[in-house]
């Protein structure tokens, strides 16, 4: 009878990874098609030293599902994250981030030990410690108080750390810019989320879909007038977008919420970390100061 | 996260504005250049600045203080060079007032967080000044400038926040612009020039 079921529960679990895999497998699949059409006769010089593509072969479906998104987006998200924000006060809403953060580090943990980074997994196990018990379930996030500060971790980056490139860009319907690794980092780190893991042999499949929908609607509603700003400055939302994007998790890749140095992606030259120099800049003889 | 970001950039922004003030440390050293500015930043675009008057010193500022034909010679990329000499004019007339006009909304969002200068390394040609916007909650925003030497001071070349490049984040806009009209610059000039005007 146990058995019985944990078999269901696995398979209930095992259904939320293959419907995550099958939206990615999907829109893997349908441009390919899009693909061998030929390519639009654009590039009118070569790209420079430095100067990246983009990586995004399905560019006209990805445009279609984030035209979609934006949709959905103005329609649903946005004024269910206005009314999130005008309901509950900031101190409940910071809580409920640092809840939903909470939740988060185990998976994070795991992230960090795949990652050989003992310094990151001990950091998140320190605040998963206290944050559970003295901040109450995460209610109150004490540790980022006492120096133990947050920090993000996926199984994307542990891909992109074990040397797996990020593949084709997605835009992901609902769930946002992804890539390939990412989007399978994601479903990895779904399965293997110790809260999922507990909903799911309890038959509390809806706990897993509430927290999902409380992170949306809590990352929505901090960007409300961020998101906004950049659609009405930008000439190309999508682009932007996108960009941000890859920027972002590159740095993510990185780790670079620490300070460690980056690599300026377009400044060539290696940027080892070297001893600070003194800049000293001996005004040119005769130059006016200014 | 993106909130996190773009405070951080409107702040970015904020501190550049105040670049004109301290130009004689700015002549010591690149580290106290910007920690001038973060200190100046404060005082001069609190969050009580009038929208116009902020605009209005965010062009002189961002005149001054950016080396704004290499920035826009960077973000043109490969279509620089096919560009013609009044392209490139044109371009860099146009893509100063779009940076002044899409960054001073921004300075909004700033709401005076501290901030500080954590070090300095070089990059390339450019020195790299790390520095930190201190948030009441969460992670310190690591924000780095880098600078080159030009007359004697510095001129701010790009600034990252969280990573992110402003001019990289630029250079991939407007390329997917050029790219989408069939590598032609023209009707990037004019998307620009309607952007401008509205």
């Amino acid at each position: 009878m146990y058995l019985c079921f944990t078999r269901f529960a696995r398979a209930e679990r095992m259904l939320t990874v293959a419907l995550g895999l099958a939206v990615c497998a999907l829109f893997y699949a349908v441009p390919a098609h899009a693909q061998q059409q030929p390519a639009a006769p654009v590039a009118v010089a070569p790209p420079g030293p430095g100067e990246a593509e983009a990586n995004d072969p399905f560019e006209k479906t990805n445009r279609a599902i984030f035209d979609f998104n934006n949709q959905v987006d103005k329609i649903v998200l946005v004024p269910v994250a206005n009314a999130y924000r005008g309901v509950l006060p900031e101190p409940v809403r910071d809580s409920i981030h640092s809840v939903l953060q909470n939740l988060d580090e185990p998976i994070i943990f795991a992230n960090d030990v795949l990652q050989a980074r003992p310094d990151l997994a001990s950091t998140t196990l320190a605040r998963f410690v206290v944050n559970s018990t003295i901040g109450l379930g995460g209610i109150f996030d004490v540790a980022s108080k006492t120096n133990l500060p947050f920090h993000s971790n996926d199984l994307g980056v542990t891909f992109a750390v074990w040397g797996f490139g990020e593949g084709p860009y997605l835009m992901l319907p609902i769930l946002g810019p992804s890539n390939v690794r990412d989007a399978i980092g994601e479903g990895g780190d779904a399965y293997g989320d110790p809260g999922n893991i507990v909903a799911s042999d309890n038959h509390y499949l809806w706990a897993t879909f509430a927290r999902g929908a409380t992170q949306g609607v809590d990352e929505r509603s901090r960007n409300i007038e961020t998101l906004a700003d950049i659609e009405r400055t930008s000439l190309d939302y999508y682009a932007t977008i996108r960009s941000l994007y890859r920027q972002r998790r590159a740095a993510e890749i990185r780790h670079e919420q620490s300070n460690t140095p980056n690599v300026g992606p377009l400044q060539g030259g290696s940027d080892a970390v070297t001893a600070p120099i003194s800049y000293q800049v001996a005004p040119a003889p005769g130059a006016p100061p200014r | 996260m993106m909130r996190r970001l773009f405070t951080a950039g409107a702040l970015a922004i904020a501190i550049a504005l105040c670049a004109g003030a301290p130009r004689a440390q700015a002549q010591a050293d690149a580290t106290g250049f910007i920690a001038q500015l973060g200190g100046q930043a404060i005082q001069v675009l609190g969050p009580g600045v009038p929208a116009s008057e902020r605009l209005a010193r965010f062009r002189q500022l961002f005149q001054n203080d950016f080396d704004v034909p290499g920035i826009g010679q960077f973000v043109l990329g490969r279509y620089w060079r096919t560009a013609t000499p009044q392209e490139q004019q044109e371009f860099l007339g146009l893509f100063q007032e779009y940076i002044v006009e899409a960054y001073s909304a921004r300075l909004g969002q700033y709401g005076g967080e501290p901030f500080r200068v954590t070090g300095n390394r070089p990059s390339g040609g450019d020195i790299v000044v790390t520095s930190q916007i201190i948030q009441k909650s969460g992670a310190p925003i690591e924000v780095d400038w880098y600078l080159i030497q030009a007359g004697g001071g510095f001129k701010i070349t790009d600034v990252y926040v969280g990573g992110v490049s402003m001019k990289v984040t630029e250079r991939d806009e407007f390329g997917a612009v050029i790219q989408r009209n069939g590598g032609q610059i023209a009707p990037l000039l004019a998307q620009l020039r309607q952007k401008i005007q509205r």
